[in-house]
């Protein structure tokens, strides 16, 4: 075809087109896999962005002594003893329908209402009532304007002493006779520390009884246990005290350090929060050490300034609030982290809201509300608690422990990275255990002594093998290996080595062999000879192994383990997943180290031969050491394969996330762990930031096992054409 | 001795070693895939009956498992009973001690039903509208006759339940979003002639279920009446029979019939029982599908990226970090790849979607949940690399004599690329894309992140506009296997399907590979060179 200047042009248009068009893609294509990457990390980072606090405002109110704050934030109760209850919209701080009814005003003493909006107050007349604070609120309305608060009074108990302060009640199921709700309740009279027991519906007046203590001790504060049964006593001389008051007796103690100022309680109610009049902060729970229960100190959290004055739990997690005169605080139980911290300008009250999101403070001389928010969606997550020990709620010592979901709401999630990456590197090490030496060897004998024939039939057989789906390897090992592994134990352990002995004896034996034959059938063509070794090796095992059993275990393995080892003995163990994985991860090694070792330059090993070396010393000495950094490099391919397996792992093993080498019982790994967890992780949660940080890890991890592995081949291969 | 030594220095007993090393490897590979092939490919032969007396009275069944006395414990025999809704369970561990001689009776009988797994026993006789009709050796033979009019009949429910009754169902689901749309701010006229339509599509609902239920009670008419071998007796329609099997009354001949047939059926029918029996052919469909959409994109992707790296990029320290960074990709595991779909395919990309395009159904998400689109985009990144270097390798070994040719009759560029350098790299390009795909068509763990499901209610591609769903989710064998061996309440019973699912995904992988490979090696031969 003649080329008109219109026909080139268009080629030419067509090639400038086509030029931008690769380009652009190519580097778009390339920017995009690569940005996999930053996406994998954004999602993780929010688990180490620090919380963000904002303050929302200062409105004036009149004074009061405690507040209730709806689970919105939108709207909160104030209580005071001159007014009562008060409703408050915010961040406004416009007055919302105050409701009517309950005590006569002023109010003698009262409670601030715990988070779940009750409270205990002795009105004017007296008496003890308790108040159940709720929003009435129109379907679907979020108007705070539209709302009512709707408190729900109870009780009218007569007292025969009004105490000074009360400090803290708690109300039982069951008790009295109609089966209602008893009343148990601290407060602070005259004569020091004070308690009291009644039905609510009682028509008796409710008589304080002393706490039964040690007369040098001078109780301070006091609160209910979670079950109020036994009452938590703070004292004067820094001495925490667990009373059973029913019965009089002191059940433990534990030393705080300096004088204690307030208690109080974590979500769960099984966290004791303590604050020293010197502004030391610590929790301590109820737990069984060394057989019996005893009150432990287990987290510790940075001092504030002044004393403690009081403790807020927040209702979604297990951070609290804390305050001193000039201080208030909100701390992460599990990690200890300080989510905020701000400066007030003398005593109050103050309050975080249910979500733990918004934080109220009330001062007690100026009467001025202070609001801020919080925004910490991650607080249970720290450096410290994915690779360090944590101790955990109901834990006797600090431990590494992955638990990320429980059965009830108030569960303290337990994120330790570190037994999943245990797991990792345990079914890793079981399966290059397995694979390594079976890999090199066979690719030894493949590039060294087999036949040209017979090597062009073992590559692609090998090949093959690296294409298996995991998925069918996972089903094999765990419904067919595992069972046949519990059941013939011994003889699959003996298998291996009644080979190699049957191979030594094998070996002088075919050395007596005429020459001729050898040459004729033999070389290059062992591996065919070793087939009956195999088969010999089978019927040795079938005899040897049930013999040991007999004679040296008392008839049963698994008996023998658990009684003499104290093992015991799970069905899907990690033998199991190293011979699973350890077939994935055979190919990949055989391959590589094949090529290497076959690519050694021919010069070399005939200068080795023609010395006198026989092919064994060749290979062994000669050959395996110049391709010894390709061998490396599989080595380090096979390790990343290993490393991300996950049909295997999730299939084969019981996916329990322990802490053991043996080989005889379960791990989870990174990767199974990503599959078990994300399809019930909530979105943007923090399990789905930890899985995403895992997942993360493994990228980085597998990256740089392959980019060394690549940098290694390729300067060998650089070595391999400079000789 | 120093004989002895000086021989051991040689080292011919390691060579020995060494090939008892590859031989193990070899029989292990060799082993389990014939091993997979014989569980598989023998489930479907029907077995013989056998009876045997033992001390709790006598069991028929087929034998499918035995094992040795070991240790303490005595040898067992494992019979398959069958009789899930008599007997509890299909299987049962019976003392090989306490059994009497087995014996083969000619009137057992195996039906495969609809519900609660096959029924092992005798027929007694057949009765229709509640008159019997054959009693004693005739039943059998009545019950045959009659078994293929009821399979024809159940088959035309099925494909009516399956084509109309659902075009109905989604022409109802359609009027019903519309009607959400108008509710919000439309006029009342156009509300009403929605009522009509609704009026329409719901009388001609309810004619198909009319139609139906006659079909339903004229196919519930014929009834057997079934005894198991300890003479319990069961009343069991011939509509719910799938297959009928005198297992010992068979030739070979018919045998191999039976064994067509189910194999038919495991290829083309829909499960039942929870995925434990039937078929898997929407298993089988989505694989094909899901490999399909990966290869149209993976393909496109892979040969730009080549193309740019091996013939457009300036070459330098960049582009070989570049090629070791995406060659590297394939190393990454897949568990990422997915983590990676469901974060940013399926909810950021589908979730907003979602909000411009169908925010009318939301919060019932379309493209905000697991899809075969976001499935497939996944398995494409993470095959891109295995495309990405054997591109790069075919347009390597191109030889730089018939570009210079071309580039010196004046072609441009890109001419150069198109007309010489693609198509002599085409079986290069070829054998990428088939490890691709044998690659992703054996990868679980990426797709049970973004979009693979244990039954999917609809296949991917049906008669309905716009015919190809990629928001659908779908069934994947590899799945399937993990599925019904993990997961499924019956696991012992559904071993023989898995084993079937697992050689079926063996053996495309291994001869997508073969293929491949061969492909590969005849470009290495005729190019010459080697990859190390």
């Amino acid at each position: 075809m003649p080329s008109t200047p219109s026909n080139q042009g268009r080629a030419q248009r067509m090639d400038r087109f086509m030029a931008f068009t690769i380009s652009g893609g190519g580097i778009l294509i390339i920017g995009a896999v690569l940005a996999m990457l930053l996406f994998i990390m954004k999602e993780a980072v929010p688990l180490f962005v620090p919380p963000l606090v904002r303050s929302v405002g200062t409105l004036q109110a009149h004074r009061s002594g405690g507040s209730w704050l709806d689970e919105s934030g939108k709207a909160g109760v104030l209580v005071s003893r001159a007014e009562g209850l008060r409703a408050l919209r915010f961040p406004e701080g416009t007055a919302l329908p105050a409701p009517g009814g309950g005590p006569p005003l002023p109010w003698q003493a009262f409670t601030p209402p715990n988070p779940r909006g009750e409270c205990l107050v002795i009105g004017a007349d007296g008496r003890l009532s308790i108040a159940r604070l709720a929003w009435s609120k129109p379907p679907g309305e979020n108007d705070p304007a539209q709302w009512t608060l709707e408190p729900h009074w109870q009780g009218g108990l007569p007292l025969a002493q009004v105490p000074i302060e009360l400090l803290h009640f708690r109300l039982l199921e069951g008790g009295g006779l109609g089966g209602g709700l008893t009343l148990r309740v601290v407060a602070r009279t005259r004569d020091g520390i004070v308690w009291a027991e009644s039905p609510l519906e009682a028509s008796a007046a409710l008589v304080w009884k002393p706490l039964p203590h040690d007369p040098a001790l001078h109780p301070t504060t006091a609160v209910w246990s979670g079950d109020g049964r036994n009452l938590f006593v703070g004292t004067q001389e820094g001495r925490l005290l667990d009373l059973d008051p029913e019965a009089g007796s002191l059940l433990s103690s534990a030393d705080f350090g300096e004088p204690i100022q307030s208690l109080g309680f974590v979500l769960g109610q099984q966290s004791l929060l303590v604050g020293g009049a010197l502004g030391k902060l610590g929790a301590y729970q109820w737990v069984r050490v060394n057989e019996v229960f005893q009150l432990q100190a287990f987290h510790g959290f940075p001092r504030l300034h002044g004393p403690v004055l009081g403790f807020q739990p927040s209702q979604r997690d297990k951070r609290f609030l804390a305050w001193t005169p000039s201080q208030a605080v909100v701390d992460h139980l599990t990690t200890e982290r300080r989510l905020f911290s701000v400066q007030l300008d003398g005593p109050g009250m103050a309050t975080l809201a249910p979500r733990g999101d918004l934080i109220l403070h009330a001062n007690d001389a100026t009467g001025a509300l202070r609001l801020w928010s919080l925004d910490a969606p991650h607080p249970e997550v720290s450096f410290g608690l994915l690779w360090g020990k944590t101790h955990y709620e109901g834990y006797g010592k600090s431990e590494y422990v992955w638990q990320s979901t429980g059965g009830a709401d108030d569960f303290e999630p337990k994120f330790s990275l570190v037994p999943l990456v245990f797991g990792t590197l345990k079914g890793t090490l079981y399966a290059m255990l397995f694979a390594f030496p079976l890999a090199v060897l066979g690719a030894l004998y493949t590039s060294q002594f087999a036949s040209p024939r017979l090597r062009n039939a073992i590559k692609p057989t090998v090949e093959i093998m690296a294409a298996l789906p995991s998925v069918v390897l996972g089903f094999l090992a765990a419904l067919v290996m595992a069972p046949l592994l519990e059941r013939l134990a011994m003889e699959i352990l003996v298998y291996p080595f009644a080979v190699l002995l049957l191979a030594l004896l094998f070996a002088p034996f075919w050395g007596r062999l005429p020459l001729t034959f050898r040459n004729a059938f033999g070389s290059g063509r062992e591996v065919l000879w070793a087939v009956p070794v195999l088969l010999a090796g089978l019927w040795v095992a079938s005899l040897a192994g049930p013999w040991i059993e007999r004679t040296m275990m008392d008839g049963s393995y698994r008996t023998w383990l658990q009684t003499a080892m104290g093992i015991t003995y799970d069905q899907r163990n990690s033998v199991v997943v190293g011979f699973a994985m350890g077939f994935a991860v055979i190919p990949i090694i055989f391959t590589i180290s094949e090529d290497a070792l076959s690519s050694v330059p021919r010069s070399l090993t005939s200068a080795s031969l023609a010395c006198g070396a026989s092919p064994w010393q060749t290979a062994w000495r000669v050959v395996l050491p110049t391709a010894s950094p390709g061998i490396f490099s599989a080595t380090m391919v096979g390790l990343g394969r290993a490393i991300g397996e996950t049909m295997i792992v999730l299939m084969a093993t019981g996916n329990t996330p322990i802490m053991d080498w043996g080989p005889f019982n379960g791990m989870r790994t990174l990767a199974a762990n990503i599959a078990v967890e994300i399809p019930e992780a909530p979105l943007h949660g923090t399990l789905y930031r930890v899985l995403f940080l895992s997942a993360f890890l493994l990228f980085i991890f597998t990256f740089i096992l392959n980019t060394a592995a690549e940098l290694v081949r390729q300067r060998l291969r650089r070595r391999y054409e400079s000789i | 001795m120093s004989r002895l030594a000086e021989r051991f220095r040689q080292g011919g007993v390691f060579v020995w070693l060494s090939a008892t090393v590859l031989a193990f490897c070899l029989a292990m590979i060799l082993g389990l895939v014939g091993f997979i092939a014989a569980k598989g490919m023998g489930y479907f032969w029907p077995s013989p009956l056998v009876q045997v007396q033992t001390p709790d009275g006598p069991v028929l069944g087929e034998i499918t498992g035995r094992e040795p006395a070991h240790g303490e414990e005595p040898a067992k025999t494992q019979f398959r009973v069958g009789n899930r809704d008599i007997y509890g369970q299909d299987f049962r561990w019976i003392l090989t001690a306490g059994l009497s001689a087995p014996e083969i009776p000619q009137d057992a009988l195996l039906i495969e039903r609809l519900e609660y797994g096959p029924f092992i026993g005798r027929i007694v006789s057949v009765s229709h509208d509640g008159r019997l009709v054959a009693t004693g050796p005739s039943a059998l033979s009545e019950a045959a006759n009659r078994l293929p009019e009821t399979l024809r009949i159940r088959r035309r429910i099925q494909s009516t339940e399956k084509g109309q009754v659902g075009d109905l169902n989604r022409r109802m689901d359609r009027l019903r979003l519309s009607r959400k749309k108008l509710e919000r701010g439309g006029d009342p006229s156009a509300l009403q002639a929605l009522d009509a339509k609704d009026a329409v599509l719901q009388t001609a609902y309810d004619e198909l279920q009319a139609g139906l239920e006659q079909s339903r009670s004229e196919s519930r008419s014929w009834t057997l009446s079934l005894q198991t071998v300890d003479g319990q007796v069961r009343e069991l329609p011939l509509a719910s029979v799938v297959r009928m099997v005198p297992a010992n009354a068979m030739g070979r001949l018919d045998k191999l019939g039976v064994y067509l047939s189910r194999l038919w059926e495991f290829l083309a029918d829909d499960p039942r029982e929870s995925n434990t029996e039937g078929g898997i052919f929407p298993a089988i469909f989505g694989t094909v599908m899901m490999v399909l959409v990966m290869s149209v994109l993976v393909v496109p992707l892979g040969v730009i990226t080549a193309l740019y790296l091996r013939e457009y990029a300036r070459q330098g320290w960049m582009v070989r970090a570049v090629r070791v960074a995406v060659n590297n990709l394939a190393g990454v595991p897949s568990i990422v790849f997915g983590v990676f779909g469901l974060g940013f395919f399926v909810y950021s990309l589908g979730g907003t979607i979602d909000q411009l395009f169908f925010s009318d159904s939301l919060p019932t998400p379309t493209y905000g949940t697991g899809g075969i689109l976001w499935a497939s985009l996944t398995l494409a990144l993470l095959t891109v690399p295995v495309v990405v270097v054997a591109t790069e390798e075919a347009l390597g070994a191109v030889p730089r004599s018939q570009r210079e040719a071309s580039l010196a009759m004046g072609a441009t560029k890109w001419q150069t690329l198109w007309n010489i350098v693609l198509p002599s790299a085409t079986p290069g390009i070829l054998t990428g894309m088939i490890l691709a795909i044998a690659r992703g068509a054996g990868e679980v763990a990426p797709l049970m992140l973004t979009g693979v499901v244990k039954l999917a209610p609809s296949m991917p591609l049906d008669g309905t506009f716009p015919f190809f769903h990629l928001d659908r989710k779908f069934m994947h064998l590899g799945f399937h296997i993990y599925d019904v061996g993990f997961q499924s309440p019956n696991s012992e019973a559904a071993k023989p399907m898995v084993f079937m699912a697992s050689f079926l995904l063996l053996l495309v992988v291994v001869i997508l590979n073969l293929f491949a490979l061969n492909l590969r090696r005849k470009l290495r031969e005729r190019l010459g060179g080697s990859t190390f």
